[in-house]
Protein backbone atom coordinates (compact mmCIF):
# COMPACT_ATOMS: atom_id res chain seq x y z
CA UNK A 1 0.00 0.00 0.00
CA UNK A 2 1.23 3.39 -0.76
CA UNK A 3 2.18 5.57 2.13
CA UNK A 4 -0.17 8.64 2.65
CA UNK A 5 1.29 12.23 1.56
CA UNK A 6 0.63 13.26 5.22
CA UNK A 7 -0.59 11.55 8.53
CA UNK A 8 -1.74 12.85 11.49
CA UNK A 9 -2.65 11.36 14.10
CA UNK A 10 -3.80 12.51 17.96
CA UNK A 11 -2.71 15.89 17.12
CA UNK A 12 -2.98 18.12 19.99
CA UNK A 13 -2.75 22.00 20.57
CA UNK A 14 -4.05 24.33 22.97
CA UNK A 15 -3.56 28.24 23.33
CA UNK A 16 -3.33 28.78 27.20
CA UNK A 17 -7.12 27.19 28.25
CA UNK A 18 -8.51 27.56 24.92
CA UNK A 19 -8.37 23.91 23.37
CA UNK A 20 -7.92 24.46 19.74
CA UNK A 21 -7.23 20.77 18.32
CA UNK A 22 -8.16 18.20 20.53
CA UNK A 23 -6.81 14.84 18.82
CA UNK A 24 -7.37 15.33 15.44
CA UNK A 25 -6.40 12.65 12.81
CA UNK A 26 -5.88 13.36 9.29
CA UNK A 27 -4.67 11.21 5.98
CA UNK A 28 -4.05 13.07 2.58
CA UNK A 29 -3.30 11.04 -0.22
CA UNK A 30 -0.66 11.38 -2.43
CA UNK A 31 -1.39 13.27 -5.97
CA UNK A 32 -5.07 14.67 -4.24
CA UNK A 33 -6.15 17.75 -3.90
CA UNK A 34 -7.02 18.21 -0.55
CA UNK A 35 -9.08 20.93 1.24
CA UNK A 36 -9.72 21.85 4.94
CA UNK A 37 -12.41 23.55 5.79
CA UNK A 38 -13.93 24.86 8.80
CA UNK A 39 -15.31 28.08 10.15
CA UNK A 40 -13.29 31.19 11.74
CA UNK A 41 -11.16 29.79 14.80
CA UNK A 42 -12.02 26.25 14.00
CA UNK A 43 -8.82 25.58 13.78
CA UNK A 44 -7.83 25.50 9.87
CA UNK A 45 -4.76 27.43 9.90
CA UNK A 46 -3.33 26.17 13.56
CA UNK A 47 -3.72 22.34 11.88
CA UNK A 48 -1.97 23.47 8.50
CA UNK A 49 0.73 25.51 10.11
CA UNK A 50 1.84 22.30 12.82
CA UNK A 51 1.80 20.12 9.54
CA UNK A 52 4.27 22.51 7.96
CA UNK A 53 6.58 22.61 10.89
CA UNK A 54 5.55 26.46 11.64
CA UNK A 55 3.71 26.07 14.96
CA UNK A 56 5.21 23.49 17.99
CA UNK A 57 1.96 20.94 18.66
CA UNK A 58 1.25 19.69 22.50
CA UNK A 59 0.73 16.08 21.31
CA UNK A 60 0.38 14.02 18.41
CA UNK A 61 2.26 12.24 15.72
CA UNK A 62 2.83 14.26 11.86
CA UNK A 63 4.24 12.81 9.06
CA UNK A 64 5.01 14.18 6.42
CA UNK A 65 6.09 11.89 3.19
CA UNK A 66 7.92 14.28 0.28
CA UNK A 67 9.81 17.47 0.05
CA UNK A 68 7.22 20.45 1.28
CA UNK A 69 6.37 23.92 -0.43
CA UNK A 70 4.29 26.38 1.58
CA UNK A 71 2.75 29.33 0.20
CA UNK A 72 2.56 31.93 2.68
CA UNK A 73 0.04 34.60 3.73
CA UNK A 74 0.38 38.34 1.58
CA UNK A 75 2.17 39.70 4.97
CA UNK A 76 5.55 37.57 4.81
CA UNK A 77 7.81 39.62 2.61
CA UNK A 78 9.74 42.65 2.82
CA UNK A 79 8.02 45.57 1.37
CA UNK A 80 10.52 46.34 -0.49
CA UNK A 81 11.54 43.24 -2.17
CA UNK A 82 11.47 42.85 -6.12
CA UNK A 83 9.69 39.44 -7.00
CA UNK A 84 12.70 37.97 -8.56
CA UNK A 85 15.15 39.01 -5.72
CA UNK A 86 12.44 37.11 -3.83
CA UNK A 87 12.74 34.41 -5.77
CA UNK A 88 16.63 34.18 -6.01
CA UNK A 89 16.92 34.63 -2.32
CA UNK A 90 14.29 31.36 -2.06
CA UNK A 91 16.30 29.33 -4.85
CA UNK A 92 19.78 30.07 -3.05
CA UNK A 93 18.15 28.71 0.20
CA UNK A 94 16.52 25.69 -1.15
CA UNK A 95 20.09 25.62 -3.57
CA UNK A 96 18.03 24.74 -6.68
CA UNK A 97 17.73 26.36 -9.78
CA UNK A 98 14.80 28.73 -11.05
CA UNK A 99 12.14 27.27 -13.29
CA UNK A 100 11.73 29.84 -15.46
CA UNK A 101 8.85 28.01 -17.46
CA UNK A 102 7.00 28.03 -14.12
CA UNK A 103 7.77 31.92 -13.32
CA UNK A 104 6.44 32.57 -17.16
CA UNK A 105 3.14 30.53 -16.22
CA UNK A 106 2.73 32.74 -13.00
CA UNK A 107 3.27 35.89 -14.48
CA UNK A 108 6.23 36.72 -12.06
CA UNK A 109 8.51 38.18 -14.86
CA UNK A 110 6.17 40.83 -15.72
CA UNK A 111 6.37 42.43 -12.33
CA UNK A 112 10.29 42.48 -12.20
CA UNK A 113 10.09 46.27 -11.61
CA UNK A 114 7.50 46.54 -9.08
CA UNK A 115 8.15 46.37 -5.41
CA UNK A 116 6.37 43.66 -3.32
CA UNK A 117 4.41 46.72 -2.29
CA UNK A 118 3.59 48.14 -5.25
CA UNK A 119 2.22 44.83 -6.46
CA UNK A 120 -1.92 43.76 -7.09
CA UNK A 121 -3.08 41.17 -4.28
CA UNK A 122 -3.23 38.73 -7.85
CA UNK A 123 0.60 39.42 -8.01
CA UNK A 124 1.51 38.91 -4.69
CA UNK A 125 -0.58 35.62 -4.71
CA UNK A 126 0.80 34.61 -7.11
CA UNK A 127 4.58 35.10 -6.30
CA UNK A 128 3.41 33.36 -2.85
CA UNK A 129 2.48 30.57 -5.16
CA UNK A 130 5.78 30.65 -7.15
CA UNK A 131 8.23 31.08 -4.41
CA UNK A 132 6.44 27.75 -2.82
CA UNK A 133 6.88 25.50 -5.44
CA UNK A 134 10.70 27.28 -5.97
CA UNK A 135 12.13 23.61 -3.97
CA UNK A 136 9.90 21.64 -6.53
CA UNK A 137 7.86 20.49 -3.28
CA UNK A 138 6.09 17.04 -3.66
CA UNK A 139 3.37 18.36 -1.12
CA UNK A 140 2.43 22.06 -1.73
CA UNK A 141 0.52 23.79 1.58
CA UNK A 142 -1.82 27.00 0.36
CA UNK A 143 -3.64 29.38 3.25
CA UNK A 144 -6.57 31.03 1.39
CA UNK A 145 -5.04 30.67 -1.90
CA UNK A 146 -7.63 32.76 -3.76
CA UNK A 147 -8.47 35.65 -1.05
CA UNK A 148 -9.14 39.17 -2.35
CA UNK A 149 -8.82 37.99 -5.83
CA UNK A 150 -10.90 38.58 -8.74
CA UNK A 151 -13.06 36.05 -10.94
CA UNK A 152 -9.80 36.24 -13.71
CA UNK A 153 -7.68 35.78 -10.98
CA UNK A 154 -9.27 33.02 -9.23
CA UNK A 155 -9.65 31.37 -12.48
CA UNK A 156 -5.98 31.33 -13.58
CA UNK A 157 -4.75 30.46 -9.91
CA UNK A 158 -7.19 27.07 -10.25
CA UNK A 159 -5.53 26.32 -13.18
CA UNK A 160 -1.82 26.80 -12.12
CA UNK A 161 -3.21 24.32 -9.07
CA UNK A 162 -4.64 21.33 -11.38
CA UNK A 163 -1.24 22.03 -13.80
CA UNK A 164 0.57 20.93 -10.25
CA UNK A 165 -1.91 18.32 -9.66
CA UNK A 166 -1.36 16.53 -12.72
CA UNK A 167 2.41 16.73 -12.41
CA UNK A 168 1.91 14.61 -9.36
CA UNK A 169 1.92 17.30 -6.59
CA UNK A 170 -0.33 16.96 -3.45
CA UNK A 171 -2.02 20.37 -2.58
CA UNK A 172 -3.38 20.80 0.34
CA UNK A 173 -5.55 24.12 1.03
CA UNK A 174 -7.03 25.74 3.76
CA UNK A 175 -10.22 27.65 2.26
CA UNK A 176 -13.41 29.72 2.68
CA UNK A 177 -14.41 29.65 -0.50
CA UNK A 178 -16.87 26.56 -1.02
CA UNK A 179 -17.01 26.72 -4.93
CA UNK A 180 -13.27 26.66 -4.91
CA UNK A 181 -12.98 23.88 -3.02
CA UNK A 182 -15.88 22.13 -4.41
CA UNK A 183 -14.70 22.84 -8.28
CA UNK A 184 -11.24 22.15 -7.64
CA UNK A 185 -10.44 19.52 -4.41
CA UNK A 186 -10.63 16.02 -4.75
CA UNK A 187 -11.40 15.77 -0.82
CA UNK A 188 -12.07 17.76 1.98
CA UNK A 189 -12.28 17.73 5.89
CA UNK A 190 -14.44 19.56 7.78
CA UNK A 191 -12.97 20.97 11.32
CA UNK A 192 -15.02 21.86 14.36
CA UNK A 193 -14.85 21.48 17.97
CA UNK A 194 -10.92 20.57 17.41
CA UNK A 195 -11.71 17.27 15.48
CA UNK A 196 -12.28 16.47 11.76
CA UNK A 197 -16.29 16.40 11.75
CA UNK A 198 -16.34 14.84 8.37
CA UNK A 199 -13.78 13.20 5.43
CA UNK A 200 -14.38 12.87 1.88
CA UNK A 201 -15.73 13.77 -1.16
CA UNK A 202 -17.79 16.58 -2.08
CA UNK A 203 -20.72 13.79 -3.26
CA UNK A 204 -19.81 11.75 0.43
CA UNK A 205 -21.00 14.98 2.08
CA UNK A 206 -23.64 15.57 -0.10
CA UNK A 207 -25.21 11.77 0.29
CA UNK A 208 -24.82 12.39 4.18
CA UNK A 209 -25.84 15.91 5.02
CA UNK A 210 -28.07 16.73 1.31
CA UNK A 211 -31.36 14.97 2.47
CA UNK A 212 -33.57 17.19 0.87
CA UNK A 213 -33.51 18.14 -3.46
CA UNK A 214 -33.85 21.69 -4.84
CA UNK A 215 -35.71 21.93 -8.10
CA UNK A 216 -35.06 25.22 -9.67
CA UNK A 217 -37.31 26.30 -12.17
CA UNK A 218 -37.14 29.28 -14.84
CA UNK A 219 -40.00 30.67 -16.21
CA UNK A 220 -41.24 33.83 -18.05
CA UNK A 221 -42.30 34.57 -14.65
CA UNK A 222 -39.32 34.53 -12.72
CA UNK A 223 -37.41 32.07 -10.93
CA UNK A 224 -38.22 29.30 -8.24
CA UNK A 225 -37.27 26.91 -6.22
CA UNK A 226 -38.73 23.74 -4.37
CA UNK A 227 -37.44 22.16 -1.65
CA UNK A 228 -38.21 18.18 -1.34
CA UNK A 229 -37.48 15.03 0.25
CA UNK A 230 -39.48 13.02 -2.24
CA UNK A 231 -37.96 14.28 -5.93
CA UNK A 232 -40.48 12.01 -8.17
CA UNK A 233 -43.70 12.95 -7.01
CA UNK A 234 -42.71 17.14 -6.45
CA UNK A 235 -41.22 16.65 -10.03
CA UNK A 236 -44.32 15.05 -11.65
CA UNK A 237 -46.82 17.45 -9.94
CA UNK A 238 -44.89 20.31 -10.44
CA UNK A 239 -44.79 19.67 -14.46
CA UNK A 240 -48.18 18.76 -13.69
CA UNK A 241 -49.31 22.40 -12.19
CA UNK A 242 -47.17 24.10 -14.57
CA UNK A 243 -48.84 22.21 -17.94
CA UNK A 244 -52.09 23.09 -16.65
CA UNK A 245 -51.73 27.31 -15.70
CA UNK A 246 -49.89 27.04 -19.46
CA UNK A 247 -46.42 28.07 -18.17
CA UNK A 248 -44.05 27.12 -20.35
CA UNK A 249 -40.30 26.06 -18.81
CA UNK A 250 -37.16 27.74 -19.89
CA UNK A 251 -34.96 25.86 -18.01
CA UNK A 252 -35.24 23.46 -15.03
CA UNK A 253 -32.01 21.91 -12.89
CA UNK A 254 -32.36 19.70 -10.06
CA UNK A 255 -29.44 19.22 -7.11
CA UNK A 256 -29.10 18.50 -3.62
CA UNK A 257 -27.74 21.70 -2.63
CA UNK A 258 -23.93 23.30 -3.12
CA UNK A 259 -21.27 22.34 -0.37
CA UNK A 260 -21.79 25.46 1.20
CA UNK A 261 -25.26 24.70 2.24
CA UNK A 262 -24.16 21.06 3.53
CA UNK A 263 -21.13 22.83 5.22
CA UNK A 264 -23.58 25.52 6.85
CA UNK A 265 -25.56 22.50 7.60
CA UNK A 266 -22.69 20.31 9.35
CA UNK A 267 -21.81 23.88 11.66
CA UNK A 268 -25.10 24.18 12.81
CA UNK A 269 -25.55 20.03 13.18
CA UNK A 270 -21.85 20.67 15.27
CA UNK A 271 -22.67 23.30 17.47
CA UNK A 272 -26.58 21.85 19.09
CA UNK B 1 27.40 30.48 1.98
CA UNK B 2 26.29 32.02 -1.36
CA UNK B 3 22.88 32.16 0.07
CA UNK B 4 23.90 33.96 3.03
CA UNK B 5 25.68 36.69 0.82
CA UNK B 6 23.41 37.20 -1.61
CA UNK B 7 20.98 37.86 1.85
CA UNK B 8 23.54 40.53 3.05
CA UNK B 9 23.61 42.01 -0.35
CA UNK B 10 20.07 41.87 -0.43
CA UNK B 11 19.18 43.34 2.52
CA UNK B 12 21.75 45.99 1.68
CA UNK B 13 19.75 47.10 -0.80
CA UNK B 14 15.99 47.13 0.94
CA UNK B 15 17.98 49.23 3.98
CA UNK B 16 18.61 51.67 0.65
CA UNK B 17 14.99 51.28 -0.68
CA UNK B 18 12.84 51.35 2.41
CA UNK B 19 15.00 54.79 3.28
CA UNK B 20 15.08 54.04 6.88
CA UNK B 21 18.32 53.18 7.06
CA UNK B 22 19.48 55.81 4.37
CA UNK B 23 17.85 58.66 6.53
CA UNK B 24 19.76 57.36 9.63
CA UNK B 25 22.68 55.87 8.39
CA UNK B 26 23.86 58.46 6.19
CA UNK B 27 21.61 61.57 5.47
CA UNK B 28 20.67 63.02 8.97
CA UNK B 29 24.47 62.15 10.27
CA UNK B 30 26.26 63.75 7.41
CA UNK B 31 24.13 67.22 7.49
CA UNK B 32 24.59 67.35 11.34
CA UNK B 33 28.49 66.69 10.21
CA UNK B 34 28.01 69.17 8.30
CA UNK B 35 26.55 71.79 10.18
CA UNK B 36 27.98 71.33 13.40
CA UNK B 37 31.60 70.53 12.15
CA UNK B 38 31.99 73.70 11.01
CA UNK B 39 30.00 75.50 14.18
CA UNK B 40 32.26 73.61 16.85
CA UNK B 41 35.58 74.47 14.70
CA UNK B 42 34.94 78.14 14.51
CA UNK B 43 33.42 78.01 18.42
CA UNK B 44 35.99 75.92 20.07
CA UNK B 45 38.63 75.16 17.46
CA UNK B 46 40.28 72.64 19.83
CA UNK B 47 37.40 70.50 19.18
CA UNK B 48 39.01 69.77 15.22
CA UNK B 49 41.10 67.16 17.27
CA UNK B 50 38.21 65.23 18.45
CA UNK B 51 35.79 66.15 15.60
CA UNK B 52 35.80 62.51 13.80
CA UNK B 53 35.36 60.54 17.38
CA UNK B 54 32.10 63.17 18.11
CA UNK B 55 30.35 62.82 14.71
CA UNK B 56 30.98 58.99 14.45
CA UNK B 57 29.26 59.04 17.99
CA UNK B 58 26.58 60.52 16.76
CA UNK B 59 26.12 58.62 13.32
CA UNK B 60 26.53 55.41 14.85
CA UNK B 61 24.08 56.10 17.57
CA UNK B 62 21.75 57.19 15.48
CA UNK B 63 22.13 53.93 12.57
CA UNK B 64 22.12 51.83 15.69
CA UNK B 65 19.40 52.55 17.80
CA UNK B 66 16.71 54.91 15.61
CA UNK B 67 17.80 52.75 12.08
CA UNK B 68 18.33 49.38 12.93
CA UNK B 69 15.35 48.39 15.29
CA UNK B 70 12.28 49.11 13.03
CA UNK B 71 13.53 46.88 10.46
CA UNK B 72 13.86 44.21 13.14
CA UNK B 73 10.42 44.72 14.43
CA UNK B 74 8.67 44.92 10.90
CA UNK B 75 10.39 41.20 10.69
CA UNK B 76 10.08 39.37 14.28
CA UNK B 77 6.66 41.04 15.24
CA UNK B 78 5.17 39.81 11.77
CA UNK B 79 5.08 36.58 9.66
CA UNK B 80 8.19 37.38 8.02
CA UNK B 81 10.18 35.78 10.35
CA UNK B 82 7.59 32.41 9.06
CA UNK B 83 9.63 32.33 5.81
CA UNK B 84 13.05 31.41 7.31
CA UNK B 85 11.35 28.59 8.85
CA UNK B 86 8.79 27.69 6.07
CA UNK B 87 12.39 27.74 3.54
CA UNK B 88 14.57 25.77 6.48
CA UNK B 89 17.20 28.61 7.62
CA UNK B 90 18.01 29.61 11.08
CA UNK B 91 15.79 32.18 12.50
CA UNK B 92 18.44 34.18 13.72
CA UNK B 93 19.15 34.94 9.65
CA UNK B 94 17.20 37.83 9.23
CA UNK B 95 18.93 39.43 12.33
CA UNK B 96 22.73 38.66 11.48
CA UNK B 97 21.71 39.88 7.59
CA UNK B 98 20.20 43.31 9.03
CA UNK B 99 23.22 43.40 11.61
CA UNK B 100 25.74 43.48 8.68
CA UNK B 101 23.80 45.07 6.52
CA UNK B 102 23.67 48.28 9.10
CA UNK B 103 27.18 47.83 10.07
CA UNK B 104 28.58 48.06 6.41
CA UNK B 105 26.35 51.27 5.69
CA UNK B 106 27.48 53.02 8.92
CA UNK B 107 31.05 52.21 7.90
CA UNK B 108 30.48 53.89 4.53
CA UNK B 109 29.13 57.09 6.67
CA UNK B 110 31.68 57.27 8.95
CA UNK B 111 34.36 56.59 6.31
CA UNK B 112 32.74 59.83 4.51
CA UNK B 113 33.59 61.64 8.10
CA UNK B 114 36.62 60.57 8.50
CA UNK B 115 37.22 61.72 4.62
CA UNK B 116 35.56 64.69 4.43
CA UNK B 117 36.57 66.49 8.28
CA UNK B 118 39.90 67.19 7.61
CA UNK B 119 38.97 68.92 4.05
CA UNK B 120 36.39 70.76 4.89
CA UNK B 121 37.05 71.51 8.85
CA UNK B 122 40.82 71.03 9.25
CA UNK B 123 40.09 68.21 11.65
CA UNK B 124 43.01 66.12 12.79
CA UNK B 125 43.03 62.43 11.79
CA UNK B 126 43.51 60.26 14.65
CA UNK B 127 47.22 59.63 15.04
CA UNK B 128 46.73 55.09 14.91
CA UNK B 129 44.48 54.49 12.39
CA UNK B 130 45.43 50.83 12.79
CA UNK B 131 44.13 51.36 16.16
CA UNK B 132 41.25 53.46 15.02
CA UNK B 133 39.32 51.68 12.61
CA UNK B 134 38.70 48.30 15.47
CA UNK B 135 38.03 50.79 17.92
CA UNK B 136 35.07 51.83 15.51
CA UNK B 137 34.27 48.41 14.57
CA UNK B 138 33.91 47.29 18.07
CA UNK B 139 31.91 50.71 19.26
CA UNK B 140 29.70 50.38 15.97
CA UNK B 141 28.68 46.27 16.96
CA UNK B 142 28.21 47.00 20.33
CA UNK B 143 25.40 49.72 19.22
CA UNK B 144 23.96 47.76 16.69
CA UNK B 145 23.72 44.72 18.97
CA UNK B 146 22.12 47.18 21.06
CA UNK B 147 19.82 48.58 18.97
CA UNK B 148 19.03 44.58 18.22
CA UNK B 149 17.90 43.73 21.57
CA UNK B 150 15.21 47.14 21.39
CA UNK B 151 14.15 45.81 17.39
CA UNK B 152 13.94 42.25 18.74
CA UNK B 153 12.11 43.00 22.41
CA UNK B 154 9.52 45.86 21.66
CA UNK B 155 7.01 44.86 19.05
CA UNK B 156 5.41 48.53 18.57
CA UNK B 157 6.88 51.03 16.19
CA UNK B 158 5.25 53.92 18.88
CA UNK B 159 7.17 51.95 22.02
CA UNK B 160 10.26 51.45 19.40
CA UNK B 161 10.55 55.18 18.65
CA UNK B 162 10.53 55.98 22.58
CA UNK B 163 12.54 53.48 23.73
CA UNK B 164 14.91 54.64 20.79
CA UNK B 165 15.31 58.00 22.21
CA UNK B 166 15.91 57.01 25.59
CA UNK B 167 19.02 55.14 24.38
CA UNK B 168 19.95 57.82 21.75
CA UNK B 169 18.91 60.80 23.67
CA UNK B 170 21.79 60.52 26.66
CA UNK B 171 24.07 58.65 24.33
CA UNK B 172 24.58 62.02 22.31
CA UNK B 173 24.20 64.04 25.68
CA UNK B 174 26.52 62.67 28.35
CA UNK B 175 28.94 60.65 26.31
CA UNK B 176 31.29 64.18 26.10
CA UNK B 177 30.90 64.27 22.09
CA UNK B 178 28.94 68.11 22.36
CA UNK B 179 30.96 68.83 25.34
CA UNK B 180 33.72 67.79 27.91
CA UNK B 181 31.75 65.51 30.47
CA UNK B 182 34.23 67.45 33.44
CA UNK B 183 31.63 69.82 32.44
CA UNK B 184 28.50 67.66 33.18
CA UNK B 185 27.60 67.46 37.12
CA UNK B 186 28.32 63.69 38.67
CA UNK B 187 25.22 62.33 38.54
CA UNK B 188 25.13 62.76 34.61
CA UNK B 189 28.55 62.09 34.28
CA UNK B 190 28.26 59.09 36.20
CA UNK B 191 24.44 58.34 34.19
CA UNK B 192 26.63 58.97 31.19
CA UNK B 193 29.06 55.88 31.50
CA UNK B 194 25.80 53.86 31.19
CA UNK B 195 26.22 53.88 27.86
CA UNK B 196 28.16 52.83 25.36
CA UNK B 197 28.88 56.28 23.41
CA UNK B 198 31.11 57.50 25.97
CA UNK B 199 33.17 53.85 26.19
CA UNK B 200 33.17 54.07 22.86
CA UNK B 201 34.45 57.79 22.06
CA UNK B 202 37.21 57.14 24.45
CA UNK B 203 37.77 54.11 22.97
CA UNK B 204 38.53 56.11 19.77
CA UNK B 205 40.75 59.17 20.85
CA UNK B 206 44.13 58.74 20.73
CA UNK B 207 45.68 56.69 22.94
CA UNK B 208 42.23 55.11 23.66
CA UNK B 209 42.53 51.69 22.98
CA UNK B 210 42.68 49.97 25.91
CA UNK B 211 41.18 47.69 28.19
CA UNK B 212 40.32 50.18 30.35
CA UNK B 213 37.98 51.50 28.06
CA UNK B 214 36.90 48.53 26.32
CA UNK B 215 35.74 46.29 28.95
CA UNK B 216 32.34 47.60 29.64
CA UNK B 217 31.74 47.40 25.78
CA UNK B 218 32.28 43.42 25.72
CA UNK B 219 30.24 43.05 29.09
CA UNK B 220 27.33 44.78 27.03
CA UNK B 221 27.73 42.83 23.94
CA UNK B 222 27.24 39.76 25.60
CA UNK B 223 24.75 40.43 27.27
CA UNK B 224 23.04 41.92 24.41
CA UNK B 225 23.68 38.58 22.52
CA UNK B 226 22.31 36.40 25.34
CA UNK B 227 18.91 38.59 25.29
CA UNK B 228 18.75 37.88 21.60
CA UNK B 229 19.29 34.39 21.77
CA UNK B 230 16.84 34.11 24.48
CA UNK B 231 14.08 36.10 22.56
CA UNK B 232 14.65 33.98 19.31
CA UNK B 233 14.88 30.94 21.17
CA UNK B 234 11.73 32.12 22.12
CA UNK B 235 9.69 33.13 19.03
CA UNK B 236 11.61 29.56 17.75
CA UNK B 237 9.52 27.53 20.06
CA UNK B 238 6.21 29.14 19.51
Amino acid sequence: MMNPAVQVRGLKKSYGNSIVLNGLDLEIEKGEIFALLGVNGAGKTTALECIEGLRKYDNGTIAVNGKMGIQLQSSSLPAHIKPMEAVRLFSKWNKTKIDFTMLNALGIQETTKKQYIQLSTGQKRRLHLALALIGNPDIVFLDEPTAGLDALGRVSLHEQIRKLKSRGKTIVLASHDMAEVENLCDRIAILSNGNIAFCGTAAELTDKIGEKYFIHVKTRQGNNTFETDNIEDTLISLLHDLRQKEIHILDIKVDRGTLEQHFIEMARRETE
Amino acid sequence: MNGFLYGVALQWKLDLRSKSLLITCYIVPLIFFLLMGGIFTSVMPEMGSTLIQSMIVMCVSMGAFIGLPPSLTETYGSDIKKVYKANGVPICLGLVTMFLSAFVHLMIACAVIVLLAPILFEASLPTQLPLFFPALAIYMIVSLSIGSVLGLTVKNQAKLTMAAQLIFLPSIMLSGIMFPVEFLPDFLETIGLIFPASWGYRLMLDNGFCFENLWYLIFIFFAAVIVCGIVLKKQKAK
